[in-house]
């Protein structure tokens, strides 16, 4: 076979598996957004299926030996081929390690241990959930030892969602946010609180989807490629090119579904973005959790929490909800910007939500390199929020058991929402080297914010590396500095 | 093996049905890619030599079962499918699929444009590929009797000939009985604000037992039932300011639903684990939609609850006039539309042509004057253009052929079924009077549905009404309900 006939197969193959892929992602949004709930069982057949073929066909021999013969040196690096052969090989690798019963076991450990995280943060009964976790964690040392030793186990796992990323790179970042933030952190809780209390209150949350379709559409959400439904937990999926899915959740007492329409729609512009040429291929998505984050943060802080922004749409919500007719646009600017230590994660502010992800990055490697018994953990937590944030937990509920990543077994994806952030700040940097965002914004113009991110970022796909990609979007490594820099500037308290 | 195939056809479906309810417009090229792939697999591994030796291991297996068994029944259906499936090669399969998508996009074009000269090349490539499908398979009597088997197994051309002949004569007298009775259609005539007929929908829907969590309800232009999977279905229907149907159209597609809903849970993802028939499919859907939809017991019923929904536009309509107007008879020129009797003819108008086109009696050319000429003869009424003759149907676009007398068989078999059911259950009528559905549809789950494929139609029709498809109680059934 020519080395061309190769190629072509190798993608015959590729595409196979991506359609595969795609069916499972409308199986997931599908049961998520539609499904009756007595469907659930033959649905999660039919995906375990579905996931199971196309991994099948994923490490098959013949792509092995196409590998084999093909060679990306022989293409021009920047080229679709070079990075096909290249990211392929990487990712065939990878899923060829891991024996297929210990993915059906992890998978299998998984549903059981969410099923169980449910009633047991209801509960707040950490001990209905510690023998999942421990299974979790078990399985997760032999999925470790699937792959070649590296300088930390730690390694192993955030390659899964960073790849290429080393822990000791994250904990040199962290180690620097750490010692920018707990400071900014106590000067803005000594300047006083702020006053937020007009965003709790009474939102109709039919006039609230309102507002977030009118903020998505301004953003590029176009009807005929996009979705916004509800679920209890957005997310954004998309089962095909041109198919956009995203989903939010509108909350009677307080406004938070707009930025979570935002944070959505930033990593749906973000799959958006990508090449058509890159369809159907593995170079088809965002090129990992971090860049990913780094999008869904853009849309919904550096442009949806900024004063640009608000001056735009601020008219547009006072309009909505009458209780805003006597709310100054500062106040609100600064309410929706409000820094506060507090217990959960998804909603902290901008500054201490990162304190959050340390937390929990630090828990994780202690746990892996088993410095710390999963039946230490409550307490382990509560000490570092008391230490980090200086708050104390008053139950299980809204401290260790709050999130679901470590009942889903998902070790190592945390610290990928802080690297997100850090990374936003230096790609919006660059941007406005070439863009007058806060011009844009203020007329409600956002065509070329998101143009730039399309042609420099989005396009890309998993062309390169997420370090590649950055350095070649930005100019430089990930790099904390930039994003301290904005966070100090936009919040630490102004001297009166 | 089975299961896993089972699951193929699970996604493929939600692929599908995503694609008409949900998807972005945008999406369609990429899922018309994911849906080949899934159901290419699907077929693949169905169609393997593995398959087959397995087929083999079991025909001893098989003779020792109980023959009303369901593993007797999974080995034989299995091997009928298997052994059809791969009569017909890759090659040819990949051709039809191809063909069938350049003639539904030159249908649409040509129905738009009401000139059946842009769809001709491409209904004349389809029937040519039907002839080559047809070689496929050992020479049968009638050619056509291969297309049929795949709606209608078991059932061959001179039988469905000998039913339409015998319902053909009625029919048409029937219609000339009718001609001159006069109903006022003007309750029909809307507004009626869709979010009103929603309303009645949901009743309707709730009284017949599919309120429940294992039922959606959704709008599509061309209304439809689909079933991915167990505990799963999913309705639609479409709605118009101008009339009802959207209510008729719920019901009709409830029956197609139920079917699959009441299929025992046992045979879920195995071959056994849908309706057995296109035939029995629509004498299902047409047991709602007017066995029970447009019954006087229903109306009884639900006449009141309608009245208060529409409180302006149904208000001063008595139930009478209001049941005599959803069961006008007049004969129309659209399939679709056509009420219980004429609806027979446009069957059986299509039944006839398909026949003829098939064995080159009539050409392509010729088809749209036969069409024209036939609806002259049958229905008395001059088709002005394409679009409301030759051209209303998708189906021939899609190489559907041999299908159409489906739903007329359906209509037939609907009401041998429905006596066997007022057999069991006695007076039905004064039941839905009362608002009272689930005994029927108990009865029927307990005696059609849960069966599945484990009985070709025709046995499964043996084994509840005891007969061979009869004509003759569908004839009986529309005399006492229409005759003057």
């Amino acid at each position: 076979m020519t080395e061309n006939r190769k190629l072509d197969r190798l993608k015959e193959l590729l595409a196979e598996v991506d359609d595969l892929r795609k069916a499972a992602t409308l199986l997931f949004w599908d049961q998520r957004v539609m499904m009756p709930p007595s469907g659930s069982e033959a649905r999660a057949q039919a995906s375990a299926t579905i996931g199971r073929l196309a991994h099948e066909k994923f490490v098959a021999k013949e792509l092995d030996d196409l590998l084999d013969g093909l060679n990306d040196e022989d293409y021009d690096y920047d080229s679709v081929e070079a990075s096909l052969i290249r990211v392929t090989r990487r990712d065939y690798e990878k899923a060829a390690r891991v024996p297929p019963t210990l993915t059906g076991e992890m998978r299998h450990a998984s549903a059981m241990a969410l099923s169980a995280w449910g009633p047991a943060k209801e509960k707040s009964d950490f001990a209905a959930l510690l023998p999942h976790l421990e299974r979790n964690l078990e399985l997760r040392h032999r999925y470790v030892e699937c792959f070649e030793p590296a300088d930390e186990t730690y390694d192993v796992l955030l390659d899964d969602y960073e790849p290429l990323m080393k822990t000791a790179e994250v904990r040199e970042i962290f180690d620097g946010l750490k010692r920018d933030l707990v400071p900014l952190i106590n000067e803005i809780g000594e300047a006083g609180a702020v006053d937020d209390s007009f965003l709790h209150g009474e939102f109709d949350p039919e006039a609230q989807r309102a507002f977030s379709y009118a903020v998505v559409r301004r953003f590029g959400f176009a009807d005929d490629q996009w979705r916004l439904d509800t679920t209890q937990h957005p997310f954004m999926c998309t089962p095909g090119e041109g198919d956009v899915r995203i989903t939010t959740n509108f909350r009677p007492d307080d406004l938070t579904s707009i930025f979570a329409s935002m944070h959505e729609f930033g990593h749906g512009v973000y799959e958006w973005g990508v090449d058509p040429s890159l369809q159907r291929t593995p170079l088809g998505s965002g090129v990992s959790l971090g860049v990913h984050e780094s999008q869904s943060r853009t849309w919904e802080n550096l442009v949806g929490r900024s004063r640009a922004f608000w001056r735009y749409f601020y008219p547009q919500l006072q309009q909505t909800f009458s209780q805003f007719a006597l709310v100054e646009e500062e106040s609100f600017y600064r309410a929706v910007n409000k820094v506060q230590p507090s217990l959960i994660r998804i909603d902290a502010d901008e500054v201490t939500y990162n304190m959050h992800i340390i937390l929990r990055f630090e828990l994780e490697q202690e746990l892996i390199e088993n410095r710390l018994a999963l039946e230490d953990l409550p307490g382990a937590w509560n000490e570092k929020m008391d230490e980090y944030l200086g708050v104390d937990v008053p139950d299980d509920a809204h401290g260790v058991l709050q999130d679901m990543h470590w009942a889903s077994g998902s070790l190592g994806y945390f610290p990928t929402y802080s690297l997100g952030n850090v990374m936003s700040v230096q790609i919006w940097e660059r941007l406005k080297e070439d863009v007058d965002v806060d011009e844009q914004m203020e007329r409600g113009e956002f065509g070329e914010i998101r143009e730039w991110l399309r042609s420099h970022l989005y396009a890309l796909g998993r062309k390169l590396t997420p370090q590649e990609t950055i350095e070649r979007v930005t100019g430089s490594r990930i790099d904390a500095e930039p994003y301290v820099r904005y966070l100090r500037e936009k919040l630490a308290p102004q001297p009166a | 093996m089975l299961a896993e195939i089972a699951d193929l056809q699970h996604a493929e479906m939600l692929l599908d049905w995503d694609s008409r309810v949900s998807m972005p417009h945008a999406g369609a090229r990429a899922r018309a890619d994911a849906s080949a792939t899934v159901g290419r697999l699907a077929h693949e591994r169905f169609i393997s030599d593995d398959v087959g030796e397995l087929l083999d291991e079991l025909a001893p297996v098989a003779e020792e079962l109980d023959p009303d068994s369901v593993d007797a029944a999974l080995i034989r259906v299995t091997r009928r499918d298997w052994e059809r499936l791969r009569r017909v090669p890759a090659a040819l399969a990949g051709e039809m699929r191809h063909a069938s998508g350049i003639a539904v996009a030159a249908w649409d074009e040509a129905k738009a444009a009401s000139d059946f000269s842009i769809f001709a090349p491409r209904l004349e490539r389809q029937l040519e590929l039907k002839r080559r499908y047809i070689d496929c398979f050992p020479p049968a009597d009638n050619p056509y009797d291969v297309l049929l088997e795949d709606y209608e197994e078991g059932t061959t051309t001179a039988e469905v000939a000998h039913v339409f002949a015998r319902l053909k004569p009625a029919l048409l007298s029937l219609v000339d009985e009718l001609r001159d009775s006069e109903v006022d259609l003007s309750p029909l005539r809307g507004p009626f604000p869709i979010a009103k007929q929603k309303e009645a929908g949901a009743r309707v829907l709730a009284a017949f037992g599919a309120g429940t969590g294992d039922w959606r309800l959704d709008e599509t232009p061309h209304p439809f039932a689909s079933s991915p999977g167990l505990g799963d279905v999913r309705l639609t229907t479409h709605y118009s300011e101008n009339d009802l149907h959207s209510l008729f159209s719920t019901m009709h597609e409830f029956g197609h639903g139920v079917y699959e809903w009441g299929v025992d849970a046992g045979l879920a993802r195995t071959p056994l684990g849908s309706g057995t028939s296109s035939a029995v499919h629509e004498s299902q859907s047409r047991t709602w939609e007017n066995l029970v939809g447009r019954s006087r017991g229903f109306w009884h019923w639900f006449y009141p609850q309608l009245q208060e929904i529409f409180r302006e536009e149904l208000g001063g309509v008595g139930e009478d006039a209001f049941y005599r107007a959803v069961n006008a008879v007049r004969p129309s020129l659209i399939r679709v539309d056509a009420d219980e009797v004429t609806y027979g003819l446009h069957i059986i108008l299509r039944f006839e042509l398909e026949q003829e086109l098939l064995s080159g009696s009539v050409g392509v050319h010729d088809v749209q004057e036969a069409w024209n000429a036939r609806v002259r003869d049958y229905l008395g009424l001059d088709v002005p253009d394409d679009a409301h003759g030759v051209l209303q149907d998708m189906h021939w676009s899609i190489g559907l052929i041999g299908y159409f007398a489906t739903y007329q068989l359906g209509n037939v078999m609907s009401v041998q079924f429905w006596r066997a059911a007022v057999e069991a259950l006695g007076d039905v009528e004064e039941q839905f009077r009362r608002g009272e559905f689930v005994p029927l549809r108990g009865w029927l789950r307990e005696n059609v549905y849960r069966f599945g494929r484990m009985y070709e139609p025709r046995e499964l029709l043996r084994r509840v009404t005891r007969s061979e498809l009869d004509p003759a109680p569908y004839l009986d059934y529309l005399r006492a309900k229409f005759r003057p």
